[in-house]
């Protein structure tokens, strides 16, 4: 477990860090605040509420093999 | 002088309205309706200004499965009812570009008793144009077989070398990675990497596979490590004041389950005030490496894993999804009552394995409020 954290947190911040050069040496990186009403909207942020994702995301739990990826860890469910 | 000043600063400090706070109150009812199971879920959210620089949250939930089978789509299932509660608290604190937070969830039923806690770090970077996340818990569980009918409760083999218990615990030490980066002033990626470890009892007591000529009680590996990796993106069209949303992620664990999953929203404004969502996911997986429809009959020492949990099977399955959100000041209320978010929620599930098709339906009421 551990050793497989290291591996996959180590390649993701390799991956961040050079998915942020990239991004910063096309210039475009810097979006201000005062440019930002789009991103700013719901749909942008995150459509859905923390009771919509919770209950989707256990529904799914317990009819799919796969769980994650809603980028952060849960807890126990009796739905195995 | 000075003790004339300290005065008049005091006298000021009361004078002065104590600063407001905002928070935030969700209730929200689900219906879920597969050939098997019906759950109804009422649960509320709360979240509330803790301080200038703290964010409290917490929830409670009910899950009422009123008919369903504790076997979980075996074919041999029998109807049960049973509820589940669950409630968590959290909180957060900025430091001003970096958060820092803990969350506690508990969660019980009469078979099932899940007890999680958790920290997250986050981290602003380039004028909050890159925000990294890092986060890990640790759910510590205790499976039994009290939902089980008949005169006496079946004893659950916690491994193949353990004698028989009435419970047995399963721990899960979960990681994740987060990081979104603005692309442009209409454009957001977004991608996490999560990592969980399962060491206990995993397999469903109540559930029974073939072996032979004979049934005999599900036995899964008691070690489970799962990775997914998830990216997504989010674009604003301006000129339609449409939202795309298009997301992917790819799940694998050492049970040899690999799942794909590509999704795509599209959130359509409509007006100032409501905005309507159309959505469709695709996800297919291979199955667990010791799935089988039927096993060779069981040796002496029952050494094989033996499942019929259709979740470990291959297959493949979509969701069509559709919600409408509409702000209260579309109904012409007041106050606080305008910002008032009502949202309903349609889903449907098609699967082609034993589960088979489901229904989902949300109602949803979010209130902010100050105070």
């Amino acid at each position: 477990m551990v050793a497989a954290a290291v591996r996959y947190l180590s390649w993701f911040a390799v991956a961040i860090l050079c998915c942020s050069f990239a991004t910063a040496s096309t210039g475009c990186v810097v979006v201000r605040a005062h440019e930002r009403g789009h991103l700013a909207k719901r749909a942008m942020t995150d459509d859905r509420d923390p009771g919509e994702t919770r209950f989707v995301g256990h529904e799914r739990g317990s009819r799919e093999g796969a769980e994650g990826g809603a980028g952060q860890p849960g807890g126990g469910c009796g739905c195995n | 002088m000075r003790l004339q000043l300290a005065f008049a600063l005091a006298v000021l400090a009361l004078a002065v309205p104590r600063a407001r706070a905002d928070g935030e109150l969700a209730v929200r009812g689900v219906y879920y309706k597969e050939q098997a199971t019906r759950v109804m879920q009422p649960m509320l959210d709360g979240m509330f200004d803790a301080g200038l620089h703290g964010v409290a949250t917490g929830h409670f939930l009910v899950d009422a499965i009123t008919s369903a089978s504790a076997s979980s789509g075996a074919a041999n299932a029998q109807p049960f009812t049973e509820r589940r509660y669950e409630g968590g608290l959290g909180y957060a604190h900025d430091f001003g570009g970096l958060t820092v937070g803990a969350d506690a969830k508990y969660s019980t039923e009469s078979d099932y008793i899940s007890r999680y806690a958790g920290v997250k770090v986050q981290l602003e970077l380039g004028q909050k144009n890159t925000v990294l996340g890092l986060g890990g818990g640790i759910s510590l569980d205790t499976v039994s077989a009290a939902a089980a009918q008949g005169p006496s409760m079946p004893s659950l083999r916690c491994s193949a070398s353990d004698p028989s218990e009435t419970s047995c615990p399963l721990d899960v030490y979960a990681l994740y990675g987060s990081a979104s980066q603005i692309l442009g002033p209409n454009t957001v990626l977004g991608g996490s990497v999560d990592l969980a470890t399962l060491r206990g009892y995993q397999s469903n007591p109540y559930r029974e596979a073939i072996a032979g000529d004979a049934l005999v009680p599900e036995r899964h590996p008691t070690e489970r490590t799962r990775e997914s990796f998830a990216a997504s993106v989010r674009h604003y069209l301006s000129p339609t004041g449409t939202t795309v949303i298009a997301a992917y992620r790819y799940y694998r664990d050492t049970w040899k389950v690999h799942a794909h999953t590509p999704e795509l929203r599209v959130v359509q404004e409509i007006g100032r005030d409501a905005d309507a969502t159309v959505g469709y996911r695709y996800y297919t997986q291979d199955g667990a490496f010791f799935f089988r429809d039927r096993y060779p009959a069981d040796d002496a020492a029952m050494t094989q894993y033996v499942s019929d949990d259709v979740k470990l099977s291959t297959f493949t399955g979509h969701t069509l999804e559709a919600k409408l959100g509409v702000l209260g000041d579309a109904f012409e209320l007041h106050g606080q009552w305008a910002a008032a978010r009502f949202e309903g929620i349609l889903e449907y599930d098609i699967q082609n394995n034993r589960f088979g098709n489901a229904v989902v339906a949300h109602v949803a009421l979010t209130l902010p409020f100050t105070y």
